[in-house]
């Protein structure tokens, strides 16, 4: 267990600028994902989605 | 009704970017073909340096990635982008300046590369003017397709349309911020990027070109003409969601993984390996999706040699997108890394599916832009299997080639001293590029049939005037 926090350690005061950007925005594109799939399959969103993969037939006619 | 698609869309700029494809992967594949040939039979370098392997590997990179992939995605993107979306392309001009503005940077490219002008960046070796030329060209495409997709008359924007987007917008930046550089002549410059940093740039590139551009541009591919050529629609639009937001989220931590056991920080290897496994997740996810989009018509592929093409690109598709991950471990890089098991990998995706993706489409789109069948289904059956074949000779002979070499270069005896020279792998490795030169050769038979093949149906074309005639009628109302 020791090993493993030492792995996880972080010098917080050591963080740049550069390094607070990315680790928001890696934390903030992570929780999308999160609702980007709780979205897609999420039950009662089924029919509106997978009506979408009708669209290349709705060309006109060839 | 064919008369009418004619007139309202631009599909005289998709004609001659699919043409172009077909002569480019001849092209590619030959020099492809020569190089391999070189390492089997040196001889066969003349002791020229302008023909040296060398000078011609990024010619046939180039020319295989850039200006056949290029060219591919291009063409179905311009078609795809105008069926689904129910408008003609925003700007006919700047699409003839797309395709002339490519074609001048691939020419340039062969007029460079063998003279060893070169930024020495693997998959960016163009000098800087070329690299302008470069952002210029692809700006035009993206400008193009997203203002295209602006004026759309339909309410949602399909998937397909996503992942060609996502592709054109990721690499705009990653070709600029990896082409950044310090010009001191016309054909010489350096990278602003120095040492450990230019190493991990190089790598963000490299691996989000096959990331974005050999993947994305061509699932792209995959969600509208995999549907199209099977008659049925995605197995599941839900899954082509996650897919798409997996893929743009995950691909640009991975290219770390190519730098294991250098002056890279050890962390940044082993999140790019972990990203790298993850990635397993939406690929298969995509390669399911595209496969069991044939479910309950499987019997389709006895017969619809285009559809063959496919599917078979999508196994090869899901097989990449585990070696690849497997290979990025630290423990099994330790093996593979700098030996020929990673061209074999690369080949893999870049012949199996990147190649039989696009000749799919290729096919597809031949007799809806022609207005007439294929001139042989026969040859378009040959050729199915001289690729298949050739690929898994060309990989099986990279794959036995290169665990041999890992094998051999870590190899001690009992006093701890190297087991082999260098030399003896070399020698050892020599009948595996005879062989993979022949799986190359193969190929490319395949690809001259193709190319044949294309042209005698553009020739059957003009001979009944059957595109003449879809051009002549009366656009309906």
């Amino acid at each position: 267990m020791n090993s493993l926090l030492e792995y996880f350690e972080t010098d917080w005061q050591a963080m740049t600028v550069n390094d607070w950007v990315g680790t928001i925005l890696t934390v903030v594109i992570f929780l999308l994902m999160i609702v980007a799939y709780f979205q897609v399959f999420r039950p009662k969103n089924r029919e509106r989605l997978e009506a979408k993969k009708h669209i290349p037939f709705d060309e006109d006619n060839e | 009704m064919q008369a009418s698609l004619e007139q309202k869309y631009n599909f005289d700029i998709v004609r001659w970017f699919t043409i172009m494809a077909v002569v480019y992967l001849v092209v590619g594949a030959a020099v492809g073909v020569y190089i391999a040939s070189e390492l089997a039979w040196p001889f066969l370098n003349f002791d020229s340096p302008y023909i040296s392997f060398g000078r011609l590997r990024p010619v046939h990179t180039n020319a295989v990635i850039f200006a056949f992939g290029g060219c591919t995605l291009m063409a179905t993107a311009f078609y795809t982008v105008q069926r689904t979306c129910g408008v003609r392309l925003w700007s006919d001009k700047m699409a003839r300046f797309t395709f002339w503005g490519w074609n001048a940077v691939i020419v340039l490219a062969v007029l460079t590369l063998p003279f060893g002008i070169t930024q020495s960046k693997e998959y960016a070796e163009l000098e800087w003017p070329i690299d302008i030329l470069i952002a210029v060209v692809w700006l035009s495409f993206t400008i193009n397709f997203l203002m295209t997709i602006a004026t759309r008359k339909t309410s949602h924007i399909y998937v397909s349309n996503w992942f060609f987007l996502g592709m054109m917008v990721m690499i705009v930046y990653l070709h600029v911020v990896n082409s950044l550089a310090i010009p001191v002549g016309l054909f010489k410059s350096y990278s602003i990027f120095s040492g450990v940093q230019d190493a991990m740039i190089q790598w963000w590139w490299g691996h989000n070109a096959v990331g974005f551009y050999l993947t994305a541009g061509f699932l792209g591919i995959m969600y509208y003409f995999v549907p199209k050529q099977a008659g049925r629609p995605i197995y599941s639009y839900r899954l082509s969601v996650i897919h798409f937001w997996a893929l743009m989220f995950g691909y640009v931590w991975l290219g770390a993984h190519h730098l294991q056991y250098t002056a890279l920080p050890d962390w940044t290897g082993s999140l790019g390996a972990a990203v790298s496994i993850a990635m397993i997740i939406p690929s298969w996810g995509g390669a399911v999706n595209g496969m069991m989009t044939l479910s309950g018509a499987w019997d389709r592929l006895r017969t619809d040699y285009v559809l063959r093409f496919l599917i078979i690109a999508l196994a090869f598709y899901a097989m990449s997108t585990f070696e690849g991950p497997v290979m990025s471990l630290k423990t099994v890089n330790a093996l593979s890394h700098y030996t020929d098991w990673t061209i074999g990998h690369v080949h893999s995706g870049a012949l199996g599916w990147v190649a039989g993706i696009s000749i799919g489409a290729i096919y597809h789109l031949m007799t809806r832009l022609y207005h007439t069948e294929m001139f042989s289904e026969r040859l378009i059956n040959f050729h199915f299997w001289t690729a298949t074949i050739g690929t898994v000779i060309y990989i099986v002979a990279m794959w036995v080639s290169g665990i041999m070499q890992g094998l051999m270069w870590r190899a001690y005896d009992e006093y701890g001293t190297l087991a082999y020279t260098f030399v003896e792998s070399v020698d050892a490795m020599h009948p595996y590029y005879a062989m993979r030169a022949i799986g190359g050769m193969i190929f490319l038979l395949g690809a001259v049939v193709m190319l044949f093949n294309v042209l005698m149906t553009v020739r059957k074309s003009v001979t009944s005037g059957s595109l003449d005639k879809a051009r002549a009628v009366p656009a309906a109302a």
